[in-house]
């Protein structure tokens, strides 16, 4: 009976399950509503981690090309994909961490005067992945990972939102709301910087002034963008490849095909995972949400980046290309960084944009294209330059790393923490 | 009455679901039931439902649909949502 118990508690798609279980129940929702909700979380649960598995079918293959053909390790960032990749190693510990975090989060916004409530799931989701896996890599046992991965994760959700709240006033003119996305103080700063940089230049008008094409608008649909870039980056690789190497590494009568299909599976796979996480985020948050409202209620709700786009779409557009150039010569500069950054087509879309808008407000639409470059420079070589800090080919994960700057911020926090009690970064 | 609403948003995951857990405090208010799905801007084609809900930015890219959209332009502004779930409500339900 105990072995049972222990099991059902540390198998992360019951964790969540019961959770929500537990958050339907305090929001007195009917039985039927409770049934469904808790079984389409562990639905969600199971989903993300089929969707991964898809994922990496079609990513190593490419991995290996890239790295007989270059002689280099290439990754992308992705924090959702590189979570779901670690739940079978570190599924119970990111499942408590998520839930508790969010605990503290709400003993933080009632007793302090940070009223920010952290409601991105997703996010809570990938930071506490990613807190097991910096704690996992530490030595830390899963108790100690539990503990310190909640903490450190219950105070990053209202210090980071704390942060960049001035900011927050300064783009939408209110306060009613805070930043809850973990690339908030990187987008916040060179947002800042790229719009005080324009301003040297003399004014620059709004970008809401001038007119963006429409067709420009297809990459707003995620899985068109994705494929597009994951294409071009397969066959590049597979031209510069030799004959040999494509026929060992991808074989098949067409590796050129293959790869299609391969570049093709790694987008599915994500379109699936997110498809789980959507499932279980879509029952767990309305009830933190609901629980929050309860217990705080002059509380800010911390949001997804999207909900800042509406006040510069253009600047969103004109980051988002900006910060694709950026991102582009970090990946071209990959011979001399620790590991090469392929073109992380989410990142840099959601953070580029927002930086776009960030910019436009310091420094109309010159600063939007400054701030978006500067984000898409300097985010992808600070994940170049922090990859030593977690190994996570440990786990079986290959190519995959983490995305967000808040995230790897915190990971060099408690690196550099670590070597005051001994544990050294290797 | 029960309306069938699917937020959608870039990835189906952070605004949309904001979205539509006002839609359901807002229905709560006025007495309608809310049977709610979040979906991201690739997978909304194919779907059915009474109503999407969206910002004006991602519902440019579904006008071609036969579906009523709500649109938001300010995601932050409770009174424009507010006000526009609730003149969908009402048009509903004098048809």
């Amino acid at each position: 009976m105990l072995d049972f118990i222990v099991s059902f508690l540390s198998n992360p798609a019951f964790i969540v399950g019961l959770v929500v279980f537990l958050g339907l129940i305090a929001l007195r929702e009917s039985f039927s509503n409770v049934l469904k909700g808790t079984i389409k979380a562990i639905i969600g649960f199971l989903i993300l981690q089929g969707g991964v598995t898809i994922l990496i079918n079609g990513l190593v293959p490419f991995s290996n090309l890239f790295t007989a053909v270059f002689h280099l390790n290439g990754i992308v960032a992705e924090d959702n994909s590189l979570a779901a990749a670690v739940q079978p190693m570190l599924g119970t510990q990111t499942a408590y961490i998520m839930v508790f975090s969010f605990l503290i989060n709400l003993l933080l916004a009632r007793i302090t005067k940070f009223k920010y409530i952290f409601l991105t799931g997703h996010m809570m989701f990938s930071f506490a992945a990613e807190m097991a896996i910096v704690l996992d890599i530490m030595g830390a046992n899963v108790w100690q990972a539990i503990l310190i991965g909640s903490v450190v994760e219950g105070v990053s959700m209202v210090l980071f939102p704390a942060f960049s709240q001035p900011f927050v006033r300064k783009v939408t003119g209110s306060d009613d709301i805070a930043f809850g996305f973990w690339g908030s103080s990187w987008i916040s700063i060179w947002g800042w910087i790229g719009g005080k940089i324009s301003s040297i230049f003399g004014k620059s008008g709004s970008s809401e002034e001038i007119e963006v094409p429409e067709t420009l608008s297809f990459f707003k649909d995620m899985s068109i963008m994705m494929s597009i870039v994951m294409l071009l980056v397969y066959l590049v690789t597979a031209i510069f490849a030799k004959p040999s190497d494509l026929q060992q590494v991808i074989g098949g009568k067409s590796p050129f095909l293959t790869l299609i299909l391969d570049a093709l599976t790694f987008v599915a796979g994500i379109l699936i995972l997110l498809q789980g996480v959507r499932m279980f985020l879509a029952e767990l948050i309305p009830s933190f949400k609901g629980i929050a409202d309860k217990l705080i209620p002059n509380a800010k709700p911390a949001l997804d980046v999207p909900v800042f786009y509406s006040y510069a779409p253009n600047a969103v557009t004109l980051g988002f290309l900006a910060a694709v150039i950026g991102g582009l010569i970090v990946t071209f500069m990959g011979k001399f960084l620790p590991v090469t950054v392929l073109p992380s087509v989410i990142g840099l879309f959601f953070m580029g944009g927002a930086a776009g808008v960030w910019g436009n407000a310091y420094g109309g639409k010159r600063g939007a294209i400054i701030g978006g470059f500067l984000l898409g420079f300097t985010w992808m070589l600070l994940v170049a330059l922090a990859y030593p800090l977690a190994d996570v080919t440990r786990y079986g994960v290959k190519g995959l790393w983490f995305a967000t700057p808040d995230s790897i911020i915190v990971t060099i926090i408690m690196r550099l923490a670590g070597l005051l009690f001994g544990i050294p970064i290797k | 009455m029960k309306l069938k609403v699917i937020g959608v948003c870039g990835m189906g995951l952070g605004t949309s679901l904001l979205l539509l857990s006002e839609v359901e405090s807002i229905a709560r208010k006025y007495g309608v039931e809310i049977e709610g799905e979040v979906v991201d801007l690739g997978s909304v084609r194919g779907k059915t439902c009474d109503v999407i809900i969206s910002s004006s930015e991602i519902a440019k890219e579904l006008k071609d649909l036969k579906i009523p959209i709500i649109e938001i332009k300010n995601m932050l502004d409770k009174r424009e949502i507010e006000a526009k779930v609730k003149e969908f409500i009402e048009s509903i339900r004098k048809s």
